[in-house]
């Protein structure tokens, strides 16, 4: 079942002087319980395609269709609140709230949609066991290695199961251990939630896990290949 | 959620929350406290106004004051009593009997006011009776054969009544006092020394001392030194009903110490009976009828009731004789907003700035915090609590500082013993016992949660005006 449509996305920055077409044409379909990853050169624009598809930023033409619901006809406050409910973001440099713990920090998303307590409390051990952290759940963001805190953000992303995760380049600041680690997981989730995640990414060893890659160039997309793992 | 992120966001940089929280305690603490000691300056002012000197309504023939001839009396002081008595508020009244005349001692003469008072009902309305300087008598509780008359220490001293003698006792005084030895042995040279006025007293001990040492002892020196002669006489002359000239020695009965100079070196008291039989006037006649309140927020209406009753006389309350007194009175008001003004304006540029810091730093996080979902409104409002608790913080502490201060102080009081010279001469004490009213306190917790919330717009704009995509990049 398709999650996500684009359909002619384009994505145009009018700077005092050049005109850079970030994203140029781009038509792509993503099913329910993906594993992909979009990767190319720096400049290619993985993550402007990213951004677009989670509703952070807005297409100069074209559409992006989730769930049949087209980002670009939603107002700002409606968006805003589509993406709470839709998208699960992670980011490169992890971006928790400091001031909270690990158990706080997957717990935020499921309080802005005013989950009961109870319901919270369950997700969010269902969630950090996931990830490895159950025996962490009170340690602030400072507290953890970097490869930690990518895992509770993982965990905060899928707290209030969206339709996908949006992740950009989720492993560019771990090391190779906590990258296989956190991979491993990813995957793991994405087979038991049958969650969806997209990826901008430079590295190999996520292109390795993806089940399928997509490969832009100069706003394009130049390859679309799909893996039997 | 919203509510305990901000919370533990002020706490993130905990030595720039502290140093805003510290400054806003000291503002608030500072505005407040200030505000307290001339509260109570003003408050003391108007308290010895209508218990020492004026009382709370006075009414007079309408010629007496412009020209305070002694024919000027109430012609139906009966009528006046009878219409305060029926007038609601009037707790009591009495009457005067007012002459002008010369006080006159062996060395020295002054113009005075002298006033006949009905001592009982005079000691219930006043409380002059309580300004007594212990040592120099009574409140016309003696029994003598004599006229009596109750001075103000000023006159006393403008006559030479009261003058200073370095005596054995009072080199004792000094050192009990803790004045150090050294200081005590320049003095010692000054032992057995008269001085028949305070001048003359300066000049002599500033000769002796250093200036240090002065600015520090003098109260001292001049408290060892004082020297009154209980039972001392004063001459009282002025003109009869008849405008013959009439006058008697009068016995002093006691010294009164006030905060205002002029009132004591221009009022002074007698017995109405004796002042009515040297000067003739009869029994029943008055040349002013005072009225006293049972609250003095009642004191305008009461005024305007009377004269409607009385169109007569004249009939004036305290506001009125001592504008000066009634628009510093009214003026408080004023006072208080120009402090409040101060106060916030410091608080508000505060919070601002830290808030804008608290912002720029934060821009990733905000990006977020947008991204993930969290919608303008809630950011508005994570900013807008962040501002306020910094606010609250401070302005409780603040207040609870000022709160505790002005309790220790409202009841040790502040010395400004230093500038009482010049306060005195203005009727204002040069000690102060602050205080400030719960409104006061209401109204400034109320305006600083304002200010918190007004101070935290601008910053909460900001972090409005921040587009996700490009506050996530940030570093």
């Amino acid at each position: 079942m398709k999650v996500i449509e684009i359909k002619d996305l384009h994505k145009i920055y009018n700077s005092t002087e050049v005109k850079v077409h970030a994203v140029n044409g781009v038509t792509l379909d993503f099913q329910e319980a993906e594993f992909a990853a979009i990767v190319g050169p720096s400049g290619s624009g993985k993550t402007t395609l990213l951004n677009l598809l989670g509703g952070l930023d807005l297409p100069t033409s074209g559409q992006i269709l989730i769930d049949s619901v087209d980002l670009s006809k939603l107002k700002p406050s409606a968006l805003i609140d589509f993406r709470m409910k839709n998208i699960g973001f992670v980011f490169q440099s992890y971006n928790l709230i400091p001031v909270l713990t690990a158990k706080e920090n997957v717990e935020f998303i499921m309080s802005l949609q005013k989950w009961t307590k109870q319901n919270r409390n369950e997700r969010t051990y269902e969630l950090l066991k996931a990830v490895g952290l159950s025996d962490r759940e009170n340690s602030r963001p400072a507290k953890m290695s970097g490869g930690q805190q990518q895992r509770v953000a993982v965990a905060r992303a899928l707290a209030s199961r969206p339709k996908f995760i949006l992740a950009d380049e989720p492993t560019a600041n771990l090391d190779t251990k906590s990258a296989e680690s956190l991979l491993d997981i990813m995957v793991k989730l994405n087979r038991e939630e049958e969650m969806t995640f997209i990826f901008s990414t430079h590295d190999v060893r996520v292109m390795k896990r993806a089940r399928r890659v997509i490969t832009l160039e100069d706003g394009k997309v130049v390859s679309d290949e799909t893996r039997e793992k | 959620m919203i509510t305990a992120i901000a919370w533990k966001n002020v706490w993130r940089n905990k030595t720039r929350s502290l140093t805003v929280i510290a400054a806003v305690t000291v503002g608030v603490f500072a505005g407040v406290f200030s505000m307290a000691a001339i509260n109570s300056s003003i408050l003391q002012r108007i308290d010895a106004a209508v218990n020492e000197e004026l009382s709370h309504i006075q009414v007079n023939n309408k010629d007496f004051r412009s020209s305070a001839d002694i024919q000027n009396i109430i012609n139906d002081y009966p009528e006046v009593v009878s219409v305060f008595e029926s007038t609601p508020g009037v707790t009591d009244v009495t009457g005067r009997l007012i002459v002008r005349g010369i006080a006159s001692t062996a060395t020295k003469s002054a113009g005075v006011e002298i006033t006949g008072i009905d001592v009982e009902k005079e000691k219930k309305m006043f409380t002059i009776s309580e300004k007594l300087i212990p040592g120099t008598g009574s409140y016309f509780e003696a029994e003598t054969k004599f006229n009596t008359v109750f001075i103000g220490e000023k006159l006393a001293k403008e006559l030479n009544i009261i003058r200073y003698i370095f005596t054995p006792g009072s080199i004792d005084f000094l050192r009990e006092e803790g004045v150090p030895s050294t200081v005590i042995e320049k003095l010692e040279t000054l032992q057995g020394e008269r001085f028949t006025s305070d001048k003359k007293l300066v000049k002599a001990y500033e000769k002796l001392l250093a200036p240090s040492e002065v600015e520090k002892y003098q109260w001292k020196i001049k408290e060892a030194a004082w020297s009154y002669r209980e039972g001392s006489k004063l001459i009282l002359s002025f003109l009869d009903i008849n405008n013959n000239q009439t006058g008697a020695a009068f016995r002093i009965s006691g010294i009164f110490r006030t905060n205002n100079d002029m009132f004591e070196e221009i009022c002074l008291f007698v017995p109405i009976e004796e002042l009515r039989q040297l000067t003739g006037m009869k029994e029943g006649t008055y040349h002013r009828a005072i009225a006293r309140l049972e609250d003095n927020d009642i004191t305008n209406s009461v005024t305007r009731e009377i004269r409607q009753k009385l169109t007569d006389y004249e009939v004036l309350n305290w506001k009125e004789i001592q504008p000066d007194l009634a628009m510093i009175s009214d003026f408080i008001g004023q006072i208080y907003a120009v402090f409040m003004v101060i106060i916030l304006a410091a608080l508000a540029f505060g919070i601002v700035n830290t808030m804008l810091m608290a912002v720029l730093e934060r821009t990733r996080e905000l990006g977020m915090l947008m991204a993930v979902g969290m919608n303008r409104r809630k950011i508005f409002i994570m900013i807008m609590l962040e501002s306020i608790f910094l606010s609250i913080v401070g302005g409780f502490a603040g207040m609870a500082v000022s709160e505790i201060v002005i309790a220790i102080t409202g009841k040790t009081g502040i010395n400004l013993m230093k500038y009482s010279e010049g306060m005195e001469a203005i009727g204002y004490s040069a000690h102060l016992f602050p205080t400030i009213d719960a409104q006061f306190f209401i109204t400034t917790t109320i305006l600083i949660v304002l200010t918190g919330i007004i101070s935290s717009i601008y910053p909460a704009r900001k972090a409005l005006k921040l587009n996700p995509v490009e506050a996530i990049r940030t570093e």
